[in-house]
């Protein structure tokens, strides 16, 4: 009863629901996968497919829209968690209902967002490539163009509060805050994860969009942008995969690692630290390799080219492989109750790690086969128009609504007060912590170089494969 | 009970070791990720690529008119159509655009079965009627031009060869571009020994019937990766002649000139380009292309590793860098590697782009002027009419 009165809105809803399959595995992973590639399919087909209805696949426009549901999700469910719906109402109203008018909810967030925020505001007392309109008045630019280039500069802003809206609450464990009620809580967390966010947009996206412009807008932003010589590409690209990279690592941190290895760190403040800093030095690892093995696949870039050669398209494609990694791991985590759990922490970690890595090359095969036979996308890996991102992360959005606002229907249902508490004592933690042999690190770092350099030696040789169907 | 205990502690040890094993093993890959993966050392990993330094001969000159580089004349009503038909992935013959174009033909909803069947009888002996039709039906039909150029190569005997590069978009734009340039008779004449269509884009193929009427069995050359409607069109334009499709790589063509292939996904649902090689005796390699979708830079490096020249010396063409006079910071990695290729002459225009242009001639790139005439729209490039010879 006291805990009742406490939470008045969703504080801690996700982690003490309790969800009870409806079958025996594996039919309610098969049928809300099924559920969920046909809501993927049908929303995409009225959204973004460009034989479809509403076409904002244009590319940028449906891009654009495609990463803000992603943050005004993670806005609702874990920094406001929830707020302002009442945790009653989260705990009685029908998935269907929940996910209907949650779902409206986001929309209204999303609309807000873009049309008064982005265009109204920064559009017009800031930034006039944030606003279409104000674009169009400046000689040769294109409503088309316009459109995509404010566009661009929104969903650039996307990829950075990607990465911080989720950071925050899960690497800093929201302090100093985090003994707020809700919504001061929530408020409080965004508009310190949307200040840093501008920070980082001015420093990273805010010169791409400055020389966007003929002449380069010198006054208005470094030309060209610092970080040429080391990305050879002045396209703001580079910073869109390596903050890609950031997100997704969060992501991985929080589900299939269930925050591991950081959560063996005791003290407070150094753990917050590791994990925010931490998942951004991880980040980087994967960027670095992912971009290296691409010029082990393909060869190295050259910077001039179009398409799978150019350096930019190449940056952005690390940030486009990682999230196909996502995807597995997310689901393993939202209908395989993050399986397997029966092994000591690094080795569950282990396995599921591996799990999201063959999926996402699996997912990825499959993408870049059988994508333009079904998404209305063109075949071959780099058509400049094109970005992998929009159809999987808009899965990805639909996986989140449906496990977030809706527990899994139909697969699942939440578990009445009483099996919750039973579960809940079933499930006491079986996980043993890891007692660490030194000789046995040592050993294992020689072995993980090992791998590192059997891998490179593979990529060429797989690379010479004709994996993708041109 | 003792040993059982040591048992016991033993596989405790080794199953901790075996999580020790997982999180070194961990450190090390992630580690190595990042401290090798973008070091200098990492580039000894590349493998070499041996020039193959194919010879394709030598041609003495080539001179190239530009029949027509205005693809569309107002790029806010070519924009508007692709906004208004859900942006640049939309397949080409959906939009209802001219000479597909059904009864009333609406934006985005048309199809090439829809839209041939109103023109097919007249192709493409009555051009005028099958146009006619399309101004009364089509979107924006007055917005059609088309890209063409007239390749003349002098071979080192003194003879001539003559390439059409492309067959433009609007029937009476083109024929009109023929007829001012002497085109049409030369087609009459047979003198032009082929078509080449760079890729199946609208503005470069679908003026094929205007090619055809003067010239209906003219041998074609198409890129492999044209669509089943481009493959039809290719026959219910009357084409009578012989239609060479060109695998990815080079093909030589006769002495001095070669094609090269690229299998590559292009805008508006096009897969496909190709470009084509002159090796100029005592100058070098001269590149024509009619989009270059696969940018002038990986044209030239393929150039490179490919076939044996003495130089990079020129270019002609369509770079495909802003055609529709938009921006992307990486078009700016283009104009600012330009300068390693060390061109001697550049001729561009179409979608290279009046900004590319000011860009180029601003980085000091040797760009050949024009005189904007018949509707080109700014001497910074050559237009309509311009010639240019290397």
């Amino acid at each position: 009863m006291e805990e009742k009165t406490e939470r008045r809105y969703g504080e801690g809803y996700l982690e003490e629901r309790v969800l009870i399959p409806r079958w025996r595995a594996p039919w309610p992973q098969i049928v809300n996968l099924l559920l969920i590639l046909a809501v993927f399919y049908i929303s995409w087909w009225i959204f973004q497919d460009r034989r479809g209805w509403l076409r904002m696949y244009t590319p940028y426009l449906g891009y654009m829209y495609t990463r803000w549901i992603l943050i005004v999700l993670i806005w609702m469910v874990y920094i406001f968690e929830f707020w302002p719906f009442r945790r009653r109402q989260l705990e009685t109203w029908h998935p269907l209902w929940k996910g209907f008018i949650m779902t409206c909810v986001m929309t209204g967030v999303l609309l807000i967002l873009i049309k008064i925020f982005f265009e109204g505001i920064l559009g017009n007392f800031s930034m006039a490539y944030f606003n279409p309109a104000r674009s169009m008045k400046l000689p040769g630019i294109t409503e088309f163009f316009a459109i995509e280039y404010a566009s661009l500069a929104c969903l650039m802003f996307a990829a950075i509060a990607s990465w911080l809206s989720p950071s925050w609450p899960v690497a800093m464990e929201n302090v100093p805050w985090q003994n707020l009620k809700q919504p001061v809580l929530g408020w409080t967390v965004l508009i310190v994860t949307f200040f840093i966010g501008t920070i980082v947009y001015l420093c990273t996206m805010h010169p791409h969009m400055g020389i966007l412009s003929y002449p380069w807008q010198r006054f208005a932003s470094i030309a060209p942008p610092y970080w040429e010589k080391f990305a050879n590409t002045v396209s703001g690209n580079f910073h869109v995969s390596w903050i890609m990279c950031c997100t997704i690592t969060v992501w991985l941190y929080e589900t299939i690692w269930e925050r591991y290895p950081f959560k063996l760190i005791k003290h407070d403040t150094l753990r917050r630290l590791s994990v925010f800093f931490g998942i951004i030095v991880i980040a980087w690892c994967f960027f670095f390799f992912l971009h290296f093995a691409q010029e082990l696949w393909w060869g190295p870039a050259i910077r001039g080219t179009r398409m799978d050669f150019s350096p930019d398209w190449r940056w952005l494609h690390v940030g486009e492989t990682m999230v196909f990694f996502l995807i597995p791991a997310l689901f393993l985590t939202f209908y395989c109750n993050n399986w397997p759990t029966k092994y000591s922490a690094p080795v569950n970690w282990l396995i599921r790690t591996l799990i999201a890595i063959f999926g996402g090359m699996a997912i990825y095969w499959i993408y870049y086969n059988i994508g333009h036979l079904t998404l209305g996308t063109q075949k071959g890996y780099a058509q400049p128009e094109q970005f992998p991102m929009i159809p999987t992360i808009w899965l990805i959005n639909i996986m989140l609504i449906n496990h977030w606002f809706m527990d899994n229907w139909p697969g699942w249902r939440k578990a009445k007060p009483e099996e919750a508490a039973l579960i809940r004592k079933e499930k006491a933690p079986t996980v043993s912590a890891a007692k660490l042999a030194p000789a046995g690190i040592i050993v294992g770092i020689v072995i993980g170089i090992i791998i590192y350099f059997i891998a490179i030696w593979l990529f060429p040789i797989l690379g010479k494969l004709k994996w993708v169907y041109t | 009970m003792d040993n059982e205990k040591k048992n016991e502690d033993k596989g405790m040890t080794r199953r901790d070791f075996a999580k020790s094993l997982v999180v070194g093993g961990a450190i090390g890959a992630i580690g190595m990720m990042g401290l090798y993966s973008y070091s200098p050392w990492r580039k000894k990993h590349f493998a070499k690529v041996e020039p193959k330094q194919i010879d394709i001969g030598e041609c003495k000159s080539i001179k190239i008119i530009n029949i027509s580089e205005t693809s569309w004349f107002d790029n806010k009503v070519l924009m508007g159509d692709i906004k208004g038909a859900g942006g640049l992935l939309v397949n080409q013959y959906e939009y209802n655009w001219p000479p597909f174009s059904d009864i009333k033909g609406k934006l985005g909803k048309g199809s090439y079965e829809t839209g041939i069947k109103h023109i097919k009888q007249y192709l493409p002996n009555n051009l005028e009627k099958a146009w006619q039709f399309q101004m009364e039906n089509a979107v924006h039909p007055e917005n059609a031009g088309g890209y063409a150029c007239l390749i003349d190569v002098e071979l080192l005997d003194g003879s001539h060869k003559k390439i059409l590069l492309d067959s433009g978009w609007a029937y009476n734009w083109m024929d009109e571009c023929f007829k001012r340039e002497g085109i049409d008779k030369m087609l009459m004449k047979k003198e032009i020994d082929f078509l080449v269509i760079s890729h199946e884009h609208f503005d470069h193929f679908w003026g094929l019937p205007v090619t055809l009427k003067y010239y209906p069995d003219i041998t074609i050359y198409v890129p492999e990766g044209f669509y089943p409607e481009g493959k039809q069109y290719l026959k219910d334009s009357g084409h009578r002649g012989k239609v060479i499709t060109t695998k990815p790589g080079l093909t030589p063509l006769f002495p001095g000139c070669a094609l090269y292939t690229f299998a590559i996904p292009i805008i508006c649902r096009v897969y496909g380009e190709q470009s084509l090689y002159f090796n100029v005796k005592d100058k070098g390699l001269v590149s024509v292309t009619g989009c270059c979708h696969q940018s002038i830079i990986q044209f030239a490096t393929t150039g490179r590793n490919t076939i044996k020249f003495k130089k990079l010396y020129g270019v002609y063409g369509g770079l495909h860098i802003s055609p529709f006079e938009d921006w992307d910071p990486k078009y700016d990695d283009l104009v600012i590697a330009f300068k390693n290729y060390d061109f001697e002459k550049v001729g561009c225009n179409h979608c290279t782009g009046i900004v590319t242009a000011k860009k180029f001639i601003e980085a000091g790139y040797p760009v050949v002027k024009g005189t904007a005439r018949f509707r080109s729209k700014d001497t910074a490039y050559l237009g309509n009419g311009d010639i240019i010879e290397f």
